[in-house]
């Protein structure tokens, strides 16, 4: 679970030099919502969003209107030409945040929950764009982690937190051969239990939900459970 | 009453999923029961199986899959492309039998020899792809009824209501780009049950957008929350598209006392959906509603459920 593997690497980039209406323009046309800023070496050396366009743009450019307030102290012409004259290289965050190929998913899912930023730039050892890695990109990545892009049955089974529980659950479905898409481990409400949510990739749990019955489990009621039984922190 | 077709034959019976699996010949004797013991075999025009033919299978199915399953049927191999789907050297023939005593069954309705029919077969058919046989699935039998009536039958719109417990892949994305067939399904909710599609946003591609709906249902809710999904998302649907004719993908593993999901829809519920799709029949479709059978496995609750269901395509 490698940045590598998940990111993506033909990357739209843009010149330091260029103008922000390049960069919109760029933009909308790629439907993005980040432009890395590379020099001629491929070196990164900035970012900029369609945040920094949008605060740098007046709405009625952005739109496509005419701009020309009479009461401004400068004329509609003047305002123009000093927009037009705005590059890439006053307006991008100089430095970015950056993350190696070799990070792995669940530290770019940290960082980008740390940093609050909506894409990290891939670079490699000597400073070149290798990539761009998007929370669209983490989503993707996650959705396969939990493997629900392939047909299968949620079972959620409490257990408690002793050695070897997971490995006869796990036994107890191979056995029935049922193959795993994911399995999750959560916090249970009640005390020393552990909540284990197995994505089964078959139609069929009817045997395999009896036999962990037998085998002295209790399966969670599919409404009771779900990762946000867990208490809620007021903050984000 | 109401002229009612049923397609029965134990030629059925024959395709063997294996031991332990609950999609088992089991569920048609269950129900050929309940049928038989409600004494209303003698209302029934009995429609006996044939085998379809390939061209037919060929309007949904790609040609390679066709040969694949064959091959692995007659070669013996007890699944097939799946865990789930247990095979016996006489599936690839049971499934043409499915398929044909559909057809010849549409084929009645059309000519006006009986106004609708269930259709009690194996095996299923609702999860069943272009090219992948899932959950049991190997031919979508209600997709090439569908493609059936608008080329032999010259039909515009096929309406599909689906309300077996599961959502029906297959169905939905056969004509997910089709304007002239509505896919409608009520189903556990994806993230719960198999087969994880038949989300509320999925509603349809391109010229198609528009004529899916799905309604899902989450675990442990039954009657009352099917009765407003149906009245809220099906009803007012089938009223814009006005269905020629409506094929119904019935299961029964939404009952309460099915272990195959967490669904909690009485006998009571079933009847009342039905009675609903025959009311929609009988607005939009000059009465012709089949029903194919897709799942439904609890062994001792399907006689009732069956006699219900032919109780009310009879109306009696
Ligand atoms: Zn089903």
């Amino acid at each position: 679970m490698f940045v590598s593997n998940s990111m993506v690497r033909k990357v739209i980039t843009i010149d330091k030099e260029a103008s922000v209406f390049e960069a919109h323009e760029k933009m909308t046309s790629n439907k993005i919502r980040h432009l890395p800023v590379v020099d001629g070496e491929k070196r990164l050396i900035g970012i900029v969003t369609d945040r920094d366009i949008r605060s740098a743009l007046p709405f009625s450019l952005l739109k496509g209107r005419e701009i020309g307030d009479e009461k401004s102290s400068c004329s509609a012409e003047e305002e123009k030409a000093k927009i037009a004259a705005l590059k890439v290289k006053d307006i991008m965050t100089a430095n970015p945040i950056t993350i190696s190929p070799m990070y792995t998913i669940q530290d770019a899912l940290l960082m980008i929950q740390r940093e609050k930023v909506g894409a990290f730039p891939v670079v490699d050892s000597d400073g070149t764009l290798t990539g761009i890695l998007s929370v669209r990109d983490l989503l993707r990545a996650f959705i396969n982690v939990l493997g629900i892009n392939e047909p299968g049955t949620l079972v959620g089974i409490l257990v408690e937190e002793k050695i070897g529980q997971l490995k006869k659950i796990v036994d107890a479905i191979t056995e029935e051969q049922i193959s795993f898409g994911s399995i999750l481990v959560a916090r249970h409400w009640e005390p020393n239990t552990r909540a284990v949510f197995t994505y089964l990739l078959t139609n069929n749990v009817m045997r395999v939900k009896k036999k962990l019955k037998s085998l002295g489990y209790t399966l969670l009621d599919p409404m009771e459970w779900y990762l946000d039984q867990l208490p809620k922190s007021d903050k984000n | 009453m109401r002229k009612t077709g049923y397609l029965h034959d134990m030629r059925y019976l024959l395709h063997d999923t294996g031991p332990y699996h609950p999609e088992m010949p089991e569920r048609l004797i269950a129900i050929h029961n309940g049928i038989k013991d409600g004494g209303l075999l003698d209302h029934l025009t009995i429609i006996p199986a044939s085998r379809a033919e390939l061209k037919w299978i060929e309007t949904v199915h790609d040609k390679n899959y066709i040969r694949r399953f064959e091959e692995i049927c007659l070669c013996g191999h007890t699944t097939f492309e799946d865990q789930d789907n247990g095979i016996c050297h006489d599936s690839y023939e049971t499934a043409f039998l499915a398929v044909g005593g559909i057809l010849d069954t549409i084929d009645m309705v059309m000519e006006g020899k009986i106004d609708n029919a269930f259709c009690a077969v194996r095996p299923p058919g609702h999860h069943a792809e272009q090219n992948k046989a899932m959950g049991f699935c190997y031919f979508n039998n209600v997709a090439i009824a569908a493609r059936y009536l608008q080329m032999k039958w010259g039909i515009n719109r096929v309406g599909i209501i689906d309300f077996d417990v599961h959502h029906g892949n297959g169905t939905q994305h056969i004509f997910e780009t089709d304007p002239t067939v509505f896919y409608y399904s009520i189903h556990e909710h994806p993230s719960f049950a198999y087969p994880g599609t038949g989300r509320e946003f999925e509603n349809g591609a391109m010229e198609g957008k528009g004529f899916t709906k799905n309604s899902p249902v989450l675990p442990g809710q039954g009657d009352d929350i099917y009765k407003m999904l149906i009245e809220r998302d099906l009803l007012p649907a089938f009223e814009r598209f006005e269905p020629e004719i409506i094929l119904v993908s019935t299961g029964f593993d939404a009952h309460k006392d099915d272990e195959m999901a967490d669904i909690s829809v009485t006998t009571e519920g079933f009847s009342w959906i039905m009675e609903t799709i025959m009311k929609l029949g009988d607005t939009y479709s000059k009465g012709r509603v089949i029903s194919v059978l897709e799942g439904g496995y609890c062994i001792p609750r399907l006689p009732e459920l069956a006699k219900e269901h032919v109780q009310i395509l009879l109306n009696v």
